[in-house]
């Protein structure tokens, strides 16, 4: 009990000492006063111009962004039983990318209110595929099968992409900056549009909870409990399909962030995904605006994207998984 | 069976180099090849015939090299693409050029065989405990992919319009415009790598065993994989060096050749010559499915590859 009292003020406190190190930190430093001011009054200083207009959207989309992928790392390493899965190590994202590739190329959709549906539709695609060839065969969805059927599918999505991309410099002018993962020059609406999805799937993956603690237990024993191992599996993955659509259309594919938090998350807290989900939430919201707040400082002039150094993060903590288990089939 | 490879490796040479927006008989492509001043020096002598050499080269040294890390690694999924050396030598070119450390063209092999050795030297690191089990290898190696292609990306966004088209070209492998030039330093290694493919074709066969058996035959397991790793990494990063990343062909060529060849093991000369046979077919397609348009071989053997991956996956044994 006390250490839940420790863990969540704690995970708040990051969130907020992201929140304020994110709208501080930059090209221009402003000291935490000025944010404050520029924040409840409506400053026209040059300071409060850069917090209103540049730094405040794209934390706010680092916020909800980081969010969605940790609660969909978490769901997905429950629904595969697979440490490793992520949003971008299963193909998700690509295939959300794909979706966009496809929008911006035919002129179907501009900005992330168009954008979404094609990213759910190419994620759902992918989360089928890689589901249904993984799982496929002996062992089932084993770590190596899952990711490998990631690996290909994005390989296969990049190559019709390219195919894309080589008729049109137009869309690749488009498509590269999106592609990277950056948080900063996003449309400032794309957190507005992106809300209804974050929250239809959080509450999927959430009502979920008791089901994802049962099929730890294995499936038999699930069905055992009472919990229809289908629909379980299905919803979740439902919901964090949306999640990583919403996340992959507003902020381009950020790899690691769902595979990360949620190892750490279990270390923090003993008890089930009811504990473990929001408590994933809020670790990937303070990791992702960690991520693009460092990215700023690093290599000036010029900005390290959000992705980039998500994935500096995530590679370690991928390695010493692998690393850790004894025999990985 | 080398032999009929070989025939329809030449077939499939003959018919690119006949084949395109000008269509030209056999008979001239003979002529020209012989030196004989015609019509057709240009677009046979100078555009085509340099394109299908380097395209065979880099057939033939992706087909040996996806066999021998196959062979290492005992899985028909794992390829030189898969263990990071593709990824490392795109991201150390992308870089090169983004950052301008290196600009000179005929630097650029060099850099992109670089950055392949090194990522798979650190994906072997990291992989390395109590010996190399297959499993984390593979599973290293799309971790270390993912972050370096995070790292193309950045850079890909970072350039020029123009530039980034040339990047992004490159970066899907591509025999577009491409020649002698780069044909001469990839035919070198592969001369060079013969008397190690010799003593490869001999030490692949104990592998293919389990490794309790190989061990057991007096085989020192561990060496022979490094080895033959290092082969492998070295023939595909100077191949990627040469024509850019060309996604899956590593990975399909030998099991194709071993489907051919009826052999238990991988067989290293069929690989090759199945790689050659493939890359070349392959390009001719990409260059007159949809004139005018050039599409990059590497997309188009990653659309073919994929699914052929993916059903390899979903195989029931």
């Amino acid at each position: 009990m006390t250490r839940r009292l420790i863990v969540w003020p704690a995970a708040a406190l990051g969130v907020a000492a992201a929140v304020v190190l994110s709208l501080a930190v930059g090209t221009r430093a402003v000291p935490p006063s000025a944010v404050l001011d520029a924040l409840l009054r409506d400053g026209g200083s040059p300071d409060a111009l850069v917090v209103r207009s540049l730094r405040l959207p794209r934390t706010e989309i680092g916020l909800t962004a980081g969010a969605a992928l940790g609660l969909a790392g978490a769901a997905l390493q429950a629904v595969t039983r697979n440490p490793l899965a992520d949003p971008g190590v299963l193909g998700l994202s690509q295939g959300a990318a794909a979706g966009v590739v496809v929008a911006i190329a035919f002129g179907l959709a501009d900005g992330f209110g168009g954008y979404v549906w094609f990213a759910f539709a190419g994620a759902v695609v992918a989360a089928c595929l890689v589901y249904a060839v993984a799982s496929r065969g002996r062992g089932g969805a084993s770590p190596v099968k899952l990711a490998l059927a990631g690996t290909a599918l994005a390989a296969m999505t990049a190559g019709g992409t390219t195919v894309v991309l080589t008729s049109s410099s137009a869309t690749l002018d488009q498509f590269r900056f999106w592609q990277v993962g950056a948080l900063s020059g996003r449309d400032a609406d794309s957190v507005v549009r992106m809300l209804p999805f974050l929250l239809v799937g959080a509450v999927l993956v959430t009502v979920c909870a008791p089901g994802l603690d049962a099929l730890a237990l294995g499936d038999d024993t699930a069905r055992a409990l009472g919990h229809r191992v289908h629909l379980v599996r299905g919803s979740a993955a439902l919901g964090a399909t949306l999640l990583t659509a919403a996340a992959v259309a507003a902020a381009g594919p950020i790899v690691f962030v769902g595979l990360v938090v949620p190892h750490v998350a279990r270390r923090l807290v003993k008890g089930g995904h009811r504990t473990l989900l929001p408590l994933s939430a809020l670790l990937g919201a303070t990791l992702l605006v960690l991520a693009d707040t460092a990215g700023r400082v690093i290599r000036p002039p010029a900005e390290v994207p959000a992705g980039v150094m998500t994935a500096v993060v995530g590679v370690p903590v991928l390695v010493g998984l692998v690393r850790r288990k004894k025999e990985i089939a | 069976m080398a032999v009929g490879l070989l025939v329809l490796l030449a077939g499939v040479m003959l018919a690119s180099a006949c084949l395109g927006q000008t269509v030209v008989s056999p008979a001239e492509v003979w002529a020209t090849l012989r030196g004989t001043p015609g019509p057709y020096d240009l677009v046979v002598g100078e555009l085509r015939v340099p394109r299908i050499v380097l395209g065979a080269l880099v057939g033939v040294a992706l087909g040996v090299a996806g066999a021998l890390v196959q062979t290492v690694t005992r899985n028909p999924l794992a390829s030189p693409d898969v263990i990071g050396v593709g990824h490392g030598a795109a991201a150390a070119t992308v870089g090169a050029l983004a950052t301008g450390l290196v600009s000179a063209p005929s630097a650029l092999p060099v850099v992109s065989v670089g950055g392949g050795l090194a990522a798979a030297a650190l994906v072997y690191a990291l992989a390395w405990r109590n010996g190399l089990q297959p499993n984390r290898f593979v599973l290293t190696g799309v971790g270390i992919g993912v972050a370096l292609s995070a790292v193309v990306q950045m850079y890909l966004a970072d350039t020029e319009l123009d530039a980034a088209e040339q990047l992004k070209l490159w970066l899907t492998g591509s025999l577009n415009g491409r020649g002698w030039e780069q044909a001469g330093p990839l035919g070198a290694v592969l001369v060079l790598a013969l008397p190690a493919l010799v003593w490869a074709s001999r030490a692949v066969r104990p592998l293919g065993l389990d490794p309790e058996t190989a061990s057991g035959l007096g085989v020192r397991v561990d060496r022979v994989r490094l080895g033959l790793t290092v082969l492998g990494v070295v023939l595909a990063a100077a191949a990627t060096g040469a024509a850019g990343p060309i996604g899956f062909l590593a990975l399909t060529s030998p099991q194709l050749a071993r489907r051919l060849t009826r052999t238990p093991h991988l067989p290293l000369v069929a690989s090759g010559l199945t790689g050659a046979v493939v890359l070349v077919a392959a390009d001719l397609v990409a260059r007159t499915l949809v004139p005018p348009l050039e599409i990059p071989v590497g997309a188009l053997t990653a659309l073919v590859g994929g699914p052929y991956l993916l059903w390899l996956l979903g195989r029931r044994p």
